[in-house]
Protein backbone atom coordinates (compact mmCIF):
# COMPACT_ATOMS: atom_id res chain seq x y z
CA UNK A 1 0.00 0.00 0.00
CA UNK A 2 1.26 3.24 -0.83
CA UNK A 3 1.56 6.68 1.17
CA UNK A 4 -1.88 8.43 2.10
CA UNK A 5 -3.57 10.46 -1.09
CA UNK A 6 -6.85 11.35 0.30
CA UNK A 7 -7.46 12.66 4.22
CA UNK A 8 -10.60 14.26 5.36
CA UNK A 9 -10.02 15.77 8.73
CA UNK A 10 -13.18 16.46 11.31
CA UNK A 11 -15.46 17.80 7.82
CA UNK A 12 -18.53 19.33 8.96
CA UNK A 13 -20.86 20.24 6.84
CA UNK A 14 -24.48 22.48 7.11
CA UNK A 15 -27.24 22.62 4.38
CA UNK A 16 -30.20 24.88 4.95
CA UNK A 17 -29.80 25.07 9.06
CA UNK A 18 -29.20 21.07 9.07
CA UNK A 19 -26.03 19.25 10.02
CA UNK A 20 -25.45 16.65 7.00
CA UNK A 21 -21.94 15.95 8.18
CA UNK A 22 -20.57 15.79 11.51
CA UNK A 23 -16.87 15.72 11.72
CA UNK A 24 -15.97 13.48 9.44
CA UNK A 25 -12.29 11.64 9.36
CA UNK A 26 -10.98 9.37 6.56
CA UNK A 27 -7.69 8.19 5.23
CA UNK A 28 -7.35 6.34 2.10
CA UNK A 29 -4.10 4.93 0.53
CA UNK A 30 -2.86 5.00 -2.82
CA UNK A 31 -3.60 1.35 -4.18
CA UNK A 32 -6.26 1.10 -1.56
CA UNK A 33 -10.09 -0.08 -1.85
CA UNK A 34 -12.54 0.97 1.05
CA UNK A 35 -16.01 0.40 1.22
CA UNK A 36 -18.27 2.94 2.89
CA UNK A 37 -21.74 1.93 3.92
CA UNK A 38 -25.00 3.17 5.50
CA UNK A 39 -28.33 3.66 5.94
CA UNK A 40 -30.18 6.07 3.26
CA UNK A 41 -29.66 9.84 3.83
CA UNK A 42 -27.05 8.90 6.67
CA UNK A 43 -24.88 11.12 4.58
CA UNK A 44 -22.66 9.18 2.55
CA UNK A 45 -23.71 11.00 -0.90
CA UNK A 46 -23.05 14.55 0.35
CA UNK A 47 -19.95 13.28 1.66
CA UNK A 48 -18.35 12.15 -1.93
CA UNK A 49 -20.01 15.61 -3.48
CA UNK A 50 -18.21 17.44 -0.67
CA UNK A 51 -14.90 15.71 -1.33
CA UNK A 52 -15.20 16.67 -5.27
CA UNK A 53 -15.85 20.04 -4.65
CA UNK A 54 -19.81 20.68 -5.15
CA UNK A 55 -20.41 24.06 -4.61
CA UNK A 56 -24.01 23.42 -3.30
CA UNK A 57 -22.41 22.07 -0.06
CA UNK A 58 -20.16 24.60 2.80
CA UNK A 59 -18.13 23.27 4.54
CA UNK A 60 -17.77 24.86 8.47
CA UNK A 61 -15.06 22.72 9.72
CA UNK A 62 -12.69 20.35 8.83
CA UNK A 63 -10.00 20.75 6.06
CA UNK A 64 -9.37 17.58 3.40
CA UNK A 65 -6.11 16.54 1.55
CA UNK A 66 -5.25 15.09 -1.83
CA UNK A 67 -2.06 14.00 -1.66
CA UNK A 68 0.33 16.65 -0.37
CA UNK A 69 -2.26 19.18 -1.16
CA UNK A 70 -4.91 20.75 1.14
CA UNK A 71 -7.98 21.07 -1.47
CA UNK A 72 -10.43 22.16 1.03
CA UNK A 73 -11.26 24.97 -0.83
CA UNK A 74 -10.51 23.60 -4.72
CA UNK A 75 -13.02 24.21 -7.55
CA UNK A 76 -14.14 20.70 -8.94
CA UNK A 77 -12.00 20.80 -12.20
CA UNK A 78 -9.33 21.70 -9.96
CA UNK A 79 -9.60 18.32 -7.77
CA UNK A 80 -10.23 15.98 -11.28
CA UNK A 81 -7.00 17.68 -12.19
CA UNK A 82 -5.08 16.35 -9.25
CA UNK A 83 -6.33 13.26 -9.83
CA UNK A 84 -9.95 12.77 -8.25
CA UNK A 85 -12.91 11.35 -9.90
CA UNK A 86 -16.53 10.38 -8.73
CA UNK A 87 -19.30 8.03 -10.16
CA UNK A 88 -22.28 9.83 -9.65
CA UNK A 89 -25.37 7.71 -8.72
CA UNK A 90 -27.70 9.86 -10.79
CA UNK A 91 -25.97 11.53 -13.08
CA UNK A 92 -27.96 14.42 -14.89
CA UNK A 93 -29.24 14.45 -18.67
CA UNK A 94 -26.97 16.30 -20.81
CA UNK A 95 -29.65 17.24 -23.55
CA UNK A 96 -28.20 17.78 -26.89
CA UNK A 97 -24.51 16.30 -26.17
CA UNK A 98 -24.38 13.40 -27.47
CA UNK A 99 -22.04 11.51 -25.14
CA UNK A 100 -19.20 10.23 -27.75
CA UNK A 101 -18.65 14.24 -27.69
CA UNK A 102 -18.78 14.20 -23.89
CA UNK A 103 -16.10 11.62 -24.11
CA UNK A 104 -13.37 12.83 -26.57
CA UNK A 105 -13.64 16.50 -24.58
CA UNK A 106 -12.72 14.71 -21.35
CA UNK A 107 -9.85 12.59 -23.77
CA UNK A 108 -8.50 16.04 -24.45
CA UNK A 109 -8.79 17.79 -21.54
CA UNK A 110 -6.55 14.66 -19.50
CA UNK A 111 -4.23 14.26 -22.58
CA UNK A 112 -5.64 10.09 -22.58
CA UNK A 113 -6.88 7.79 -25.01
CA UNK A 114 -10.23 7.35 -25.61
CA UNK A 115 -10.96 3.81 -23.82
CA UNK A 116 -14.52 3.60 -24.67
CA UNK A 117 -14.13 0.87 -26.90
CA UNK A 118 -14.31 -2.21 -24.91
CA UNK A 119 -16.60 -4.89 -25.94
CA UNK A 120 -19.17 -4.31 -23.12
CA UNK A 121 -20.21 -0.73 -24.46
CA UNK A 122 -22.73 -0.50 -27.02
CA UNK A 123 -22.04 1.63 -30.01
CA UNK A 124 -25.47 3.02 -29.97
CA UNK A 125 -24.78 4.26 -26.25
CA UNK A 126 -22.05 6.30 -28.12
CA UNK A 127 -24.23 8.37 -30.13
CA UNK A 128 -27.34 9.06 -27.92
CA UNK A 129 -27.61 12.01 -25.88
CA UNK A 130 -25.64 11.89 -22.33
CA UNK A 131 -28.01 10.36 -20.05
CA UNK A 132 -31.27 11.06 -21.95
CA UNK A 133 -32.98 7.82 -21.85
CA UNK A 134 -30.07 5.71 -20.41
CA UNK A 135 -31.26 2.53 -18.43
CA UNK A 136 -29.83 1.76 -15.06
CA UNK A 137 -27.41 -0.08 -16.08
CA UNK A 138 -26.05 2.25 -19.11
CA UNK A 139 -25.76 4.92 -16.26
CA UNK A 140 -23.27 3.03 -14.62
CA UNK A 141 -21.12 2.40 -17.81
CA UNK A 142 -21.31 5.67 -19.31
CA UNK A 143 -20.28 6.88 -15.86
CA UNK A 144 -17.33 4.10 -15.47
CA UNK A 145 -16.31 5.48 -19.43
CA UNK A 146 -16.11 8.98 -18.36
CA UNK A 147 -13.84 7.84 -15.06
CA UNK A 148 -11.56 5.55 -17.53
CA UNK A 149 -10.82 8.85 -19.83
CA UNK A 150 -9.80 11.03 -16.72
CA UNK A 151 -7.03 8.78 -15.46
CA UNK A 152 -7.39 9.22 -11.78
CA UNK A 153 -5.61 8.35 -8.93
CA UNK A 154 -8.40 7.77 -6.98
CA UNK A 155 -12.13 6.79 -8.10
CA UNK A 156 -15.17 7.14 -5.78
CA UNK A 157 -18.27 4.86 -7.32
CA UNK A 158 -21.53 6.40 -5.38
CA UNK A 159 -23.73 3.20 -5.11
CA UNK A 160 -22.43 1.81 -8.70
CA UNK A 161 -24.30 -1.55 -7.34
CA UNK A 162 -27.74 -0.08 -7.20
CA UNK A 163 -30.07 -0.92 -10.14
CA UNK A 164 -27.66 -3.37 -11.43
CA UNK A 165 -28.74 -7.26 -11.91
CA UNK A 166 -26.04 -9.43 -10.83
CA UNK A 167 -24.62 -10.43 -14.49
CA UNK A 168 -23.71 -6.50 -14.88
CA UNK A 169 -22.49 -6.09 -11.52
CA UNK A 170 -19.71 -8.66 -12.21
CA UNK A 171 -19.03 -6.79 -15.58
CA UNK A 172 -18.54 -3.68 -13.80
CA UNK A 173 -16.70 -4.74 -10.86
CA UNK A 174 -14.31 -6.86 -13.51
CA UNK A 175 -13.67 -3.30 -15.04
CA UNK A 176 -12.82 -1.37 -11.92
CA UNK A 177 -10.42 -4.26 -11.20
CA UNK A 178 -8.62 -4.65 -14.39
CA UNK A 179 -8.60 -0.93 -15.56
CA UNK A 180 -8.27 0.98 -12.02
CA UNK A 181 -7.18 -1.57 -9.16
CA UNK A 182 -4.67 -3.56 -10.64
CA UNK A 183 -3.19 -0.51 -12.18
CA UNK A 184 -2.88 0.97 -8.51
CA UNK A 185 -5.59 3.29 -8.47
CA UNK A 186 -7.20 3.58 -5.29
CA UNK A 187 -11.17 3.16 -4.84
CA UNK A 188 -13.92 4.63 -2.45
CA UNK A 189 -16.85 2.28 -2.94
CA UNK A 190 -20.41 3.86 -1.53
CA UNK A 191 -22.98 1.41 -1.27
CA UNK A 192 -25.83 0.55 0.94
CA UNK A 193 -26.66 -3.15 0.41
CA UNK A 194 -22.99 -3.93 -0.09
CA UNK A 195 -23.06 -6.35 -3.09
CA UNK A 196 -20.05 -4.82 -4.77
CA UNK A 197 -18.04 -5.85 -2.04
CA UNK A 198 -18.31 -9.75 -2.51
CA UNK A 199 -16.42 -8.91 -6.33
CA UNK A 200 -14.15 -5.97 -5.14
CA UNK A 201 -13.01 -7.17 -1.71
CA UNK A 202 -11.95 -3.81 0.06
CA UNK A 203 -9.29 -3.23 2.29
CA UNK A 204 -11.14 -1.55 4.73
CA UNK A 205 -14.54 -0.98 5.30
CA UNK A 206 -16.60 2.06 6.85
CA UNK A 207 -20.05 2.55 8.56
CA UNK A 208 -21.12 5.60 8.26
CA UNK A 209 -24.51 6.57 10.30
CA UNK A 210 -25.74 10.34 11.22
CA UNK A 211 -22.93 12.08 9.63
CA UNK A 212 -20.34 10.44 11.04
CA UNK A 213 -17.97 7.18 10.22
CA UNK A 214 -18.86 5.12 13.32
CA UNK A 215 -17.21 2.10 12.34
CA UNK A 216 -13.95 0.56 10.41
CA UNK A 217 -13.33 -2.99 9.41
CA UNK A 218 -10.76 -4.67 8.14
CA UNK A 219 -12.84 -7.56 7.26
CA UNK A 220 -16.72 -6.48 5.40
CA UNK A 221 -17.58 -9.95 5.31
CA UNK A 222 -17.98 -9.53 9.12
CA UNK A 223 -19.71 -6.05 8.31
CA UNK A 224 -21.81 -7.56 5.67
CA UNK A 225 -22.91 -10.16 7.73
CA UNK A 226 -24.19 -8.03 10.74
CA UNK A 227 -26.04 -5.83 9.14
CA UNK A 228 -27.41 -8.27 6.98
CA UNK A 229 -28.62 -9.82 10.75
CA UNK A 230 -29.42 -6.70 12.61
CA UNK A 231 -29.73 -3.76 9.99
CA UNK A 232 -27.55 -0.21 10.70
CA UNK A 233 -29.16 0.07 14.68
CA UNK A 234 -26.46 -2.72 15.69
CA UNK A 235 -23.74 -0.57 14.68
CA UNK A 236 -25.19 2.71 16.43
CA UNK A 237 -25.22 0.75 19.91
CA UNK A 238 -21.78 -0.64 19.12
CA UNK A 239 -19.37 -0.07 22.32
CA UNK A 240 -16.45 -0.18 19.96
CA UNK A 241 -17.55 3.18 17.93
CA UNK A 242 -14.54 4.53 16.13
CA UNK A 243 -14.00 8.39 16.10
CA UNK B 1 -13.99 32.65 -48.03
CA UNK B 2 -13.21 29.45 -49.38
CA UNK B 3 -14.04 28.24 -52.96
CA UNK B 4 -15.26 31.71 -53.92
CA UNK B 5 -15.76 31.03 -57.82
CA UNK B 6 -18.72 28.45 -56.65
CA UNK B 7 -20.42 30.87 -54.48
CA UNK B 8 -23.24 32.00 -56.82
CA UNK B 9 -23.53 35.76 -55.25
CA UNK B 10 -20.52 37.10 -53.50
CA UNK B 11 -20.23 41.00 -52.55
CA UNK B 12 -17.80 42.73 -49.97
CA UNK B 13 -18.89 45.94 -48.60
CA UNK B 14 -20.75 47.45 -51.55
CA UNK B 15 -18.74 45.26 -54.25
CA UNK B 16 -19.66 42.58 -56.05
CA UNK B 17 -16.95 40.29 -56.13
CA UNK B 18 -18.13 37.16 -57.94
CA UNK B 19 -21.10 36.15 -59.89
CA UNK B 20 -21.38 32.44 -61.33
CA UNK B 21 -24.23 30.92 -62.62
CA UNK B 22 -25.55 27.40 -63.22
CA UNK B 23 -27.21 26.24 -66.03
CA UNK B 24 -31.12 27.09 -65.08
CA UNK B 25 -30.14 29.71 -62.53
CA UNK B 26 -30.14 33.58 -63.24
CA UNK B 27 -27.69 35.25 -61.23
CA UNK B 28 -27.56 39.30 -61.41
CA UNK B 29 -27.09 42.50 -58.93
CA UNK B 30 -30.83 43.16 -57.79
CA UNK B 31 -30.70 46.60 -59.51
CA UNK B 32 -29.63 45.13 -62.72
CA UNK B 33 -32.64 42.69 -62.49
CA UNK B 34 -34.85 45.66 -61.53
CA UNK B 35 -33.61 47.39 -65.24
CA UNK B 36 -33.74 44.16 -67.52
CA UNK B 37 -37.05 42.38 -66.26
CA UNK B 38 -40.46 44.01 -66.02
CA UNK B 39 -41.86 41.38 -63.76
CA UNK B 40 -39.05 42.69 -61.11
CA UNK B 41 -40.31 45.81 -61.54
CA UNK B 42 -43.97 45.12 -60.06
CA UNK B 43 -42.50 43.20 -57.38
CA UNK B 44 -39.98 45.47 -56.19
CA UNK B 45 -41.72 49.01 -56.32
CA UNK B 46 -38.31 50.57 -55.84
CA UNK B 47 -35.47 50.22 -57.87
CA UNK B 48 -32.48 48.39 -55.52
CA UNK B 49 -29.41 49.75 -54.33
CA UNK B 50 -27.83 46.61 -53.57
CA UNK B 51 -28.25 43.22 -53.27
CA UNK B 52 -28.98 39.93 -55.17
CA UNK B 53 -31.23 38.75 -57.53
CA UNK B 54 -31.56 34.83 -58.06
CA UNK B 55 -33.66 32.97 -60.11
CA UNK B 56 -33.96 29.56 -60.47
CA UNK B 57 -36.11 28.28 -63.32
CA UNK B 58 -34.85 24.49 -63.68
CA UNK B 59 -33.68 22.14 -60.60
CA UNK B 60 -30.00 21.95 -59.72
CA UNK B 61 -28.41 19.56 -57.63
CA UNK B 62 -25.91 21.42 -55.48
CA UNK B 63 -26.95 24.17 -52.99
CA UNK B 64 -27.03 27.93 -54.48
CA UNK B 65 -24.66 29.69 -52.10
CA UNK B 66 -24.79 34.10 -51.71
CA UNK B 67 -22.45 35.64 -49.12
CA UNK B 68 -22.45 39.07 -48.29
CA UNK B 69 -19.58 40.26 -45.63
CA UNK B 70 -18.75 43.83 -44.55
CA UNK B 71 -14.69 43.84 -44.06
CA UNK B 72 -14.24 47.58 -43.47
CA UNK B 73 -14.81 50.41 -40.66
CA UNK B 74 -18.64 51.86 -40.44
CA UNK B 75 -19.81 50.33 -43.75
CA UNK B 76 -23.36 50.47 -44.09
CA UNK B 77 -25.00 48.22 -46.45
CA UNK B 78 -28.67 48.36 -47.73
CA UNK B 79 -30.04 45.53 -49.38
CA UNK B 80 -32.81 44.29 -51.25
CA UNK B 81 -32.99 40.70 -52.40
CA UNK B 82 -34.77 38.66 -54.74
CA UNK B 83 -35.31 34.81 -54.91
CA UNK B 84 -37.75 33.48 -57.38
CA UNK B 85 -38.24 29.51 -57.66
CA UNK B 86 -40.18 28.43 -60.38
CA UNK B 87 -42.88 25.77 -60.41
CA UNK B 88 -41.92 22.28 -58.90
CA UNK B 89 -38.48 22.65 -58.29
CA UNK B 90 -36.64 21.82 -55.91
CA UNK B 91 -33.81 23.92 -54.01
CA UNK B 92 -31.20 24.27 -51.68
CA UNK B 93 -29.59 28.21 -50.43
CA UNK B 94 -26.90 28.66 -48.16
CA UNK B 95 -26.97 32.63 -47.30
CA UNK B 96 -24.28 33.80 -45.12
CA UNK B 97 -23.96 37.59 -44.01
CA UNK B 98 -21.11 38.19 -41.96
CA UNK B 99 -18.53 40.89 -40.68
CA UNK B 100 -15.40 39.87 -41.45
CA UNK B 101 -13.71 41.74 -38.23
CA UNK B 102 -14.90 42.36 -34.99
CA UNK B 103 -14.96 45.77 -34.40
CA UNK B 104 -16.42 47.26 -37.55
CA UNK B 105 -19.27 49.56 -36.34
CA UNK B 106 -21.32 48.42 -39.60
CA UNK B 107 -24.77 48.11 -40.51
CA UNK B 108 -26.46 45.66 -42.49
CA UNK B 109 -29.87 46.16 -43.36
CA UNK B 110 -31.88 43.61 -45.57
CA UNK B 111 -34.75 43.47 -47.36
CA UNK B 112 -35.79 40.05 -49.09
CA UNK B 113 -38.59 38.59 -50.70
CA UNK B 114 -38.28 35.06 -51.99
CA UNK B 115 -41.22 33.64 -54.10
CA UNK B 116 -41.77 29.49 -53.45
CA UNK B 117 -43.92 28.95 -57.11
CA UNK B 118 -46.22 25.96 -57.44
CA UNK B 119 -45.10 22.91 -55.87
CA UNK B 120 -41.60 24.20 -55.07
CA UNK B 121 -39.31 22.64 -52.28
CA UNK B 122 -36.68 25.00 -50.62
CA UNK B 123 -34.31 24.84 -47.79
CA UNK B 124 -32.94 28.13 -46.90
CA UNK B 125 -29.84 28.26 -44.67
CA UNK B 126 -29.50 31.55 -43.24
CA UNK B 127 -26.02 32.21 -41.57
CA UNK B 128 -25.30 35.39 -39.91
CA UNK B 129 -21.68 35.71 -38.36
CA UNK B 130 -21.38 39.72 -36.57
CA UNK B 131 -18.87 41.38 -34.65
CA UNK B 132 -20.12 42.96 -31.43
CA UNK B 133 -20.66 46.23 -32.65
CA UNK B 134 -22.67 45.92 -35.73
CA UNK B 135 -26.36 46.58 -36.64
CA UNK B 136 -28.13 44.25 -38.56
CA UNK B 137 -31.64 44.52 -39.72
CA UNK B 138 -32.97 41.50 -41.72
CA UNK B 139 -36.56 41.81 -42.77
CA UNK B 140 -37.36 38.63 -44.68
CA UNK B 141 -40.96 38.10 -46.48
CA UNK B 142 -41.65 34.37 -48.00
CA UNK B 143 -44.49 33.97 -50.47
CA UNK B 144 -45.31 30.48 -50.71
CA UNK B 145 -47.60 29.40 -53.81
CA UNK B 146 -49.38 26.53 -53.28
CA UNK B 147 -48.20 23.05 -52.71
CA UNK B 148 -45.17 24.62 -51.47
CA UNK B 149 -42.82 23.37 -48.94
CA UNK B 150 -40.25 25.81 -47.34
CA UNK B 151 -37.59 25.05 -44.53
CA UNK B 152 -35.90 28.01 -43.63
CA UNK B 153 -33.32 27.82 -40.63
CA UNK B 154 -31.69 30.81 -39.34
CA UNK B 155 -28.57 30.69 -37.17
CA UNK B 156 -27.04 33.79 -35.21
CA UNK B 157 -24.03 32.30 -33.20
CA UNK B 158 -22.28 34.95 -33.00
CA UNK B 159 -24.43 38.12 -32.14
CA UNK B 160 -24.31 41.53 -33.32
CA UNK B 161 -24.69 44.52 -30.74
CA UNK B 162 -28.36 44.98 -32.43
CA UNK B 163 -30.29 42.88 -34.25
CA UNK B 164 -33.85 43.26 -35.64
CA UNK B 165 -35.43 40.30 -37.36
CA UNK B 166 -38.39 40.27 -39.48
CA UNK B 167 -39.64 37.59 -41.28
CA UNK B 168 -43.17 37.35 -42.70
CA UNK B 169 -44.51 33.61 -43.99
CA UNK B 170 -47.77 34.10 -46.59
CA UNK B 171 -48.88 30.93 -46.90
CA UNK B 172 -51.47 29.55 -49.50
CA UNK B 173 -53.43 26.31 -50.12
CA UNK B 174 -51.39 23.13 -48.73
CA UNK B 175 -48.04 25.23 -48.28
CA UNK B 176 -46.38 24.50 -45.42
CA UNK B 177 -43.37 25.72 -43.69
CA UNK B 178 -41.21 24.38 -40.89
CA UNK B 179 -39.04 27.56 -39.54
CA UNK B 180 -36.12 27.20 -37.04
CA UNK B 181 -34.51 30.50 -35.17
CA UNK B 182 -31.17 30.09 -33.70
CA UNK B 183 -30.17 32.54 -31.85
CA UNK B 184 -26.88 33.84 -29.51
CA UNK B 185 -26.55 36.75 -27.61
CA UNK B 186 -24.08 38.41 -25.76
CA UNK B 187 -23.48 42.41 -25.29
CA UNK B 188 -26.30 42.51 -27.62
CA UNK B 189 -29.86 43.52 -27.68
CA UNK B 190 -32.22 41.59 -30.26
CA UNK B 191 -35.69 42.07 -30.98
CA UNK B 192 -37.25 39.52 -33.29
CA UNK B 193 -40.70 39.50 -34.74
CA UNK B 194 -41.76 36.24 -36.97
CA UNK B 195 -45.50 36.02 -38.92
CA UNK B 196 -46.55 33.15 -40.21
CA UNK B 197 -50.28 33.85 -42.61
CA UNK B 198 -51.67 30.74 -43.14
CA UNK B 199 -54.21 32.00 -45.94
CA UNK B 200 -54.90 28.94 -48.03
CA UNK B 201 -56.87 25.63 -47.07
CA UNK B 202 -54.37 23.13 -45.22
CA UNK B 203 -51.75 25.23 -45.37
CA UNK B 204 -49.06 24.19 -42.04
CA UNK B 205 -47.01 25.51 -40.20
CA UNK B 206 -43.96 25.04 -37.42
CA UNK B 207 -41.95 27.72 -35.67
CA UNK B 208 -38.90 27.06 -33.36
CA UNK B 209 -37.44 29.44 -31.46
CA UNK B 210 -34.05 28.61 -29.49
CA UNK B 211 -32.90 31.88 -27.94
CA UNK B 212 -29.52 32.14 -25.58
CA UNK B 213 -29.57 34.99 -23.22
CA UNK B 214 -25.74 35.75 -22.12
CA UNK B 215 -24.22 38.62 -20.15
CA UNK B 216 -25.58 42.16 -20.71
CA UNK B 217 -28.36 40.64 -22.99
CA UNK B 218 -31.70 41.54 -23.74
CA UNK B 219 -34.01 39.77 -26.44
CA UNK B 220 -37.39 40.44 -26.96
CA UNK B 221 -39.31 37.88 -29.65
CA UNK B 222 -42.77 37.78 -30.86
CA UNK B 223 -44.02 35.08 -32.67
CA UNK B 224 -47.02 34.93 -34.37
CA UNK B 225 -49.42 32.84 -36.43
CA UNK B 226 -52.96 34.09 -38.07
CA UNK B 227 -54.91 31.57 -38.96
CA UNK B 228 -57.20 33.01 -42.02
CA UNK B 229 -57.73 29.51 -43.31
CA UNK B 230 -58.29 25.91 -42.02
CA UNK B 231 -54.69 25.54 -41.31
CA UNK B 232 -52.51 24.31 -38.59
CA UNK B 233 -49.48 25.71 -36.85
CA UNK B 234 -47.47 25.29 -33.86
CA UNK B 235 -45.14 27.58 -32.13
CA UNK B 236 -42.37 26.45 -29.72
CA UNK B 237 -40.83 29.04 -28.28
CA UNK B 238 -37.65 28.26 -25.47
CA UNK B 239 -35.55 30.27 -24.08
CA UNK B 240 -32.18 29.72 -22.02
CA UNK B 241 -30.14 32.61 -19.70
CA UNK B 242 -27.05 32.04 -18.92
CA UNK B 243 -26.38 35.03 -17.39
CA UNK B 244 -27.58 36.96 -14.54
CA UNK B 245 -27.49 40.46 -16.38
CA UNK B 246 -29.34 39.02 -19.43
CA UNK B 247 -33.18 39.36 -19.97
CA UNK B 248 -35.15 37.31 -22.52
CA UNK B 249 -38.75 38.16 -23.19
CA UNK B 250 -41.13 35.91 -25.07
CA UNK B 251 -44.33 36.80 -26.54
CA UNK B 252 -46.07 33.66 -28.53
CA UNK B 253 -49.21 35.25 -30.01
CA UNK B 254 -52.44 33.10 -32.07
CA UNK B 255 -54.71 34.94 -34.37
CA UNK B 256 -57.44 32.27 -34.97
CA UNK B 257 -60.20 33.69 -37.72
CA UNK B 258 -61.45 30.20 -39.37
CA UNK B 259 -63.03 27.81 -36.50
CA UNK B 260 -61.44 24.92 -38.22
CA UNK B 261 -57.81 26.24 -38.08
CA UNK B 262 -55.85 24.53 -35.47
CA UNK B 263 -52.96 26.45 -33.41
CA UNK B 264 -50.99 25.65 -30.77
CA UNK B 265 -47.93 27.51 -28.89
CA UNK B 266 -45.58 26.35 -26.26
CA UNK B 267 -43.24 28.84 -24.72
CA UNK B 268 -40.50 28.38 -21.84
CA UNK B 269 -37.65 30.15 -20.26
CA UNK B 270 -34.72 28.33 -18.43
CA UNK B 271 -31.53 28.48 -16.39
CA UNK B 272 -28.67 26.43 -16.87
CA UNK B 273 -29.11 23.65 -14.05
CA UNK B 274 -26.59 24.01 -11.08
CA UNK B 275 -26.52 20.33 -11.58
CA UNK B 276 -25.61 19.79 -14.81
CA UNK B 277 -22.56 22.54 -14.42
CA UNK B 278 -21.20 20.66 -11.32
CA UNK B 279 -21.40 17.44 -13.06
CA UNK B 280 -19.77 18.95 -16.01
CA UNK B 281 -17.01 20.71 -13.88
CA UNK B 282 -16.67 17.23 -12.03
CA UNK B 283 -15.40 15.69 -15.59
CA UNK B 284 -12.70 18.14 -15.53
CA UNK B 285 -14.14 20.95 -17.83
CA UNK B 286 -13.94 24.53 -16.15
CA UNK B 287 -17.51 26.50 -15.30
CA UNK B 288 -16.81 28.69 -18.97
CA UNK B 289 -16.34 25.03 -20.86
CA UNK B 290 -19.18 23.34 -18.86
CA UNK B 291 -21.84 26.66 -20.10
CA UNK B 292 -20.58 26.28 -23.92
CA UNK B 293 -21.35 22.58 -23.61
CA UNK B 294 -24.68 22.70 -21.95
CA UNK B 295 -25.55 25.74 -24.37
CA UNK B 296 -24.59 23.80 -27.45
CA UNK B 297 -26.17 21.21 -26.96
CA UNK B 298 -29.68 23.15 -26.06
CA UNK B 299 -29.52 24.77 -29.53
CA UNK B 300 -28.85 21.43 -30.96
CA UNK B 301 -31.45 19.27 -29.30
Amino acid sequence: MGKILLKIEKLKVRVNEKDILNGVNLRIKGGEIQALLGPNASGKSTLVQVILGNPKYKIFEGKIFFGEKEITKFSPEKRVKLGMALAWQNPPQIKGVKFSELLEKISILKGSTSKYRFREVEPQLLEREVNVGFSGGEKKIAELLQILSLNPKLVIFDEIDSGLDIKRLAMVAKIIKKELVDKGVSVLLITHLGQILQFLKPNLTNIMVNGKIICKESDFRKVLRTIKKYGYEKCKKCKFLAG
Amino acid sequence: MKNVKNVNFWQVNHKIKNIFERRGVKVLPSPKAWEKFNWVRKILKEKPKEGYFIWVKKTINLPLEACVSIASLKISQNLTNLLVIEKGIKAKVNAVCNATKNNLYATHKAKGKLILKEGVFLEYNHIHKWGEKDFVSPDYEFVLEKNSRLIYNYQNLFPPENLELKTAIHSEKNASSNLNFVINSLNSKIKIKDTVFLEGKNSQTVVRLKLVGRKNSQIEAMSQIFAEAPGKGHLDCQGLLVDKTAKISLIPQLVCQNKEAQITHEASIGKISEEELTYLRMRGLTEKEAIDLIVAGFLEK
